[in-house]
């Protein structure tokens, strides 16, 4: 479990992270989205006490990183690509983590071959691609068996078969109990990883919820209709309480609030003609898009259920563009 | 709280400062660049001493006037004095270079501990190396000096033993100077240019303000207080004694790693 409480860092005159708070529980993986320069590494190193905030605090099972007894077997983390010497062994990077924490050294070469590095694991780290720093990283996570689990961007440099390893791993992870917080800015990469989601945008916090709620909320999907009489199936469907939304001119609207079904059977009963009907579902992608896209439009002072913050969701908005 | 502090059994107690020497010894060890500056160190100090005695070999009797065997004989530990600036500022700052640092923040986070354990590892290992050096210096160049008919000294001679002891002792915090210098700038460049600075550079300017004050700079109390066993003749610009020399030094290391320490308290990895 970690807990951010009004998490605040600025740098100068500019505020990185804003009285961030939220969450992370254990047995889900908690996707950490938010666009570059969000703040999520800058979270990320203030939870592994690395940066000291300006103001609140963030607490790993309830203790600050820096008073915990054996941190490396309480917290694993993936922060940088290359927080190794470009000179040490892959094996030697992972021998003197062991020591600093009493870790027995058999671990090494267990996690040497859980991330896949037994075969360069007396290579120099300096000679290792992206991906297999990645996955030195991870093996440095793993090493202490902790846990709580960060990661930041860990797929970064990663290949596709990679990528699904570490996908399902980190569900693995989740699954046998631990605490898992990954950030990415890659929001397809999310939907397929976490269950729950943290949002930032511009250090402040857009949503906190479950993947499934957010793209839920966000009025996402719908039914896509083509109809020649758009007027009319206008009216009909504000008469039904659904909202019509892209009124292209030609005859192609979006509807929210009725399923394909209740469309058609209105269409029936006011004898209207349907060209086409297809129900959408929308991804996290499209809810992600949706969401910033009516706060750009309407910038509500807030949304149903949690915490929205228009400014973040601008932000957002220039970046999905 | 929840499954998470049940399903790992973390064993009693605590790391302490036992684990980080441990680690930061593994560290020490595994990285190339420490043997390359050490051996560096090793080769340069006695093929310096060798140059210097062997030349000082089979000179009229007048030479020898004033001739201080013991200092000509560490006369090499001079090189070893710019190796150890440079191992100094590279075993700090290449974790900065590196990510390092941010790794072995995660493993072991109480920033005092972690740094005063990395000082005293750091200093324990070139205590012991610039000692070993500092006597193996002085044992060949007193061989090729006695070999050569030259004035030779042993450890028996007055002064030679304090001198060979301290000349170790002041590479040993010439090497914590630097390191010092790598907490504070983060760059094995600025720290080594830092050091250069001081132990090179800052003689020349000081000796051309005023010729007095130059005693009280690393280098000159190195060569005239340190090393040296013979007094360097008479006149108002003694060197200043061993003991106040050494202890100049110590606060010369003091100074920047008092300033590092504080910063590396305070600054963001």
């Amino acid at each position: 479990m970690i807990t951010a409480h009004s998490l605040t860092k600025r740098y100068g005159a500019a505020t990185a992270v804003d009285h961030l708070t939220f969450e992370v529980p254990s047995g889900v993986v908690t996707g950490f989205l938010g666009p570059n320069g969000s703040g999520k590494s800058t979270t990320m190193r203030m939870i592994m006490g690395l940066d000291v905030p300006d103001s609140g605090s963030a607490l790993i099972g309830g203790q600050p990183y820096a008073e915990l007894a054996w941190p490396l077997r309480q917290v694993g983390a993936l922060l940088d690509a290359k927080a190794f010497h470009p000179g040490r062994t892959a094996r030697s990077h992972l021998r003197w983590l062991a020591l600093s924490n009493d870790i027995p050294l058999r671990r090494v070469d267990e996690v040497l071959d859980q991330v896949g590095l037994t075969a360069v694991a007396g290579r120099r780290a300096g000679k290792f691609s992206l991906g297999m720093g990645q996955r030195l990283g991870i093996a440095a996570a793993l090493l202490g068996d902790p846990g709580v689990l960060l990661f930041d961007e860990p797929v970064n440099g990663l290949d596709p078969e990679g990528i699904r390893w570490v996908r399902h791993f980190l569900r693995d992870l989740a699954a046998e109990g631990r605490t898992v917080l990954v950030s990415s800015h890659l929001i397809s990469e999310m939907s397929l990883t976490a269950d729950r989601l943290v949002v930032i945008g511009r250090g402040r916090l857009i949503a906190e919820t479950s993947v499934a709620d957010f793209v839920a909320r966000s009025g996402g999907g719908g039914v896509k209709l083509v109809t020649p009489d758009l007027a009319a199936f206008t009216t009909a469907l504000g008469g039904a309480g659904a909202t019509v939304d892209g009124d292209d001119g030609a005859g192609s609207l979006t509807v929210k609030g009725l399923t394909a079904s209740q469309i058609g059977d209105l269409a029936a009963h006011h004898g209207l003609r349907v060209h086409e009907l297809t129900p959408v579902t929308a991804s996290l992608e499209d809810a992600f898009m949706e969401l910033t896209q009516d706060e750009v439009e309407y910038r509500p002072s807030s949304m149903s259920g949690s915490t929205v913050v228009g400014e973040g969701l601008a932000v957002l908005g220039e970046m999905e563009r | 709280m929840t499954m998470t502090d049940t399903l790992q059994a973390v064993p009693p107690g605590h790391y302490t400062p036992r684990q980080v020497a441990r680690s930061e010894l593994a560290k020490i060890f595994t990285l190339r660049s420490t043997a390359i500056t050490l051996g560096l160190a090793f080769v340069a100090t006695l093929l310096v001493t060798g140059l210097v005695t062997n030349s000082a070999l089979h000179h009229s009797p007048q030479y020898y006037f004033g001739f201080d065997p013991t200092q000509e004989s560490l006369t090499g530990m001079i090189t070893a004095a710019l190796t150890g600036g440079v191992l100094g500022a590279l075993l700090i700052s290449s974790e900065y270079s590196s990510g390092t640092i941010r790794t072995t923040l995660a493993a072991t986070p109480k920033r005092p501990v972690l740094l005063a354990t990395k000082m005293a590892v750091t200093a324990a290992l070139t205590v012991l190396f610039f000692e070993l050096l500092s006597f193996l210096s002085f044992f060949l160049g007193e061989a090729i000096l006695s070999g050569g008919g030259a004035p030779s000294a042993s450890l028996a001679s007055p002064g030679a033993a304090r001198a060979v002891v301290m000349t170790g002792l002041f590479i040993a915090l010439l090497v914590l100077m630097a390191f010092g210098f790598g907490l504070i700038f983060r760059s094995i460049a600025a720290a080594i240019a830092a050091f250069a600075g001081v132990v090179f550079v800052l003689p020349l300017v000081v000796h051309s303000i005023s010729e007095h004050a130059v005693r009280y700079l690393p280098s000159n109390i190195l060569t005239n207080s340190i090393m040296a066993t013979v007094s360097q003749g008479p006149g108002g610009n003694q060197p200043l004694s061993p003991v106040v020399g050494l202890s100049m030094m110590v606060l010369y290391a003091a100074i920047p790693l008092a300033v590092g320490a504080v910063l590396f308290a305070r600054r963001d990895a």
